[in-house]
């Protein structure tokens, strides 16, 4: 039985990626773009920047040719605690859970796009079209993810479709979430178990543990953004 | 005679109409017309009827997001032998002997645009009763639309029962 106080704390979502563990393969991409509906624009217009990817590898080559190194790094929404895309809405159409996620209401959503133009890691994406799944796409549509429409704007959730079935589950056994409740879609493909997700507010969950590491780090730490997102860097670089 | 039969034929035919309209009208009013007339009230209510609670054929709302209809199969438990020659009871056995699900027209939902996604399960939890968003189906002999559940009904009860009122408490 768990007590009062832990029922009414709401668990702070974060996740944390291993850097050493990330091979670049791109599992998480493709299974973001199944469990997240995420449109399908073509070629030539993405060639335009105008595809769209909730999450995203970086490429880094180091070194001169034969001797090249290639760096990966998966960007998502780092669900900032300060973050950049919030007070610029016109509309409120985004804002901050008591969860601490980074969250967008299609609803209210009008398409000014400050809030693409303000975010530092480029990880909201704007529908410049109505959506479309060459087939046989669209026979993988989720039925539990809103289908966004042409002229809003959508970004990562932290699959608040999984995190509302891990916080149900946990309520049905009368406990706090605990590791393994909510695995968001790119966690849970990941071959190399680079990424793992939970709730930072618990001190004894793995992504705590892991954001006490001495190789933990955020992105662009330095714009006072507060990420919750952590890398854990290469121990090479450590 | 001959003009007089027509302008008799016609006037028949205006009021076979008009009623038949006015026929339709009322009974839209009186909710969507089901493949089967189903009646609540005589399931749920009526003094000599099985008085059923709304869970023995909605058996799934206090364990998922849907508070689902039964198959022809579960009405068939009964309806094999009780009142097996009422006509709308012949309609079901036809259904059930094909193997068929009656083509049940819905009456609650939300709009796709809405980006809405109900749970029944926490409401169940909650001790929602399910006239709170329901009406009275059980005293309805045809269902209908009784109570609107626009987004400013629904935080109305969220805030008086302390439940989230986050955006993407329901909307993601």
């Amino acid at each position: 039985m768990m007590n009062e106080t832990e029922k009414t704390q709401k668990p702070q979502w974060a996740m944390a990626i291993d850097l050493d563990r990330c091979t670049g393969c791109e599992a998480c991409v493709v299974a973001c773009r199944i469990e997240n509906n995420i449109a399908v624009v073509g070629p030539e217009e993405s060639a335009r920047d105008r595809s769209m990817n909730w999450i995203r590898i970086e490429r880094y080559m180091e070194g001169e040719f034969p001797d090249v190194r290639v760096r990966f790094r998966p960007v998502l929404c780092q669900h900032c605690q300060e973050a950049p895309c919030e007070p610029v809405c016109p509309v409120y159409a985004t804002y901050h859970t008591e969860e601490g996620l980074n969250a967008q209401v299609y609803n209210r959503c009008v398409g000014t796009r400050y809030c693409a133009n303000n975010c530092p890691y480029s990880v909201r994406f704007f529908n410049f079209f109505d959506p479309q799944w060459p087939a046989p796409l669209e026979k993988s549509l989720n039925p539990e993810v809103s289908i966004r429409t042409r002229g809003v704007m959508e970004k990562c959730t932290f699959c608040i479709q999984r995190i509302r079935k891990g916080e149900e589950k946990a309520r049905d056994e009368d406990r706090a979430v605990r590791d393994g409740d909510v695995i968001p879609a790119c966690v849970g493909s990941c071959p190399t178990k680079a990424m793992y997700f939970g709730n930072i507010a618990d001190s004894n969950s793995e992504v705590a543990r892991l954001a006490r590491s001495n190789r933990a780090e955020r992105l662009m730490e330095d714009l006072g953004t507060e990420p919750r997102v952590i890398y854990l860097r290469k121990r090479d670089q450590a | 005679m001959r003009k007089l039969t027509a302008v008799i034929s016609i006037l028949f035919a205006a009021t076979l109409t008009s009623g038949f309209m006015l026929f339709e009208a009322f009974s839209t009013s009186d909710g969507p017309r089901q493949p089967v007339e189903f009646d609540h009230w005589q399931h749920v209510s009526k003094e000599e009827g099985p008085q059923l609670e709304c869970s023995t054929c909605h058996q799934y709302a206090s364990a998922s997001p849907n508070a689902t209809i039964p198959s022809v199969s579960t009405c068939m438990v009964c309806h094999e032998s009780i009142n097996a020659d009422s006509p709308e009871v012949k309609k079901l056995a036809a259904f059930a002997e094909r193997e068929a699900e009656p083509p049940w027209v819905r009456v609650y939902w939300s709009e796709p645009s809405a980006n809405v996604f109900f749970n029944h399960k926490p409401h169940i939890r909650a001790e929602i009763d399910c006239v709170a968003c329901h009406g009275q189906v059980s005293q309805a002999r045809r269902v209908k639309r009784e109570v609107n559940h626009s987004m400013g009904w629904c935080i109305d009860c969220h805030s008086r029962k302390n439940a989230s009122i986050d955006c993407y408490a329901c909307h993601r």
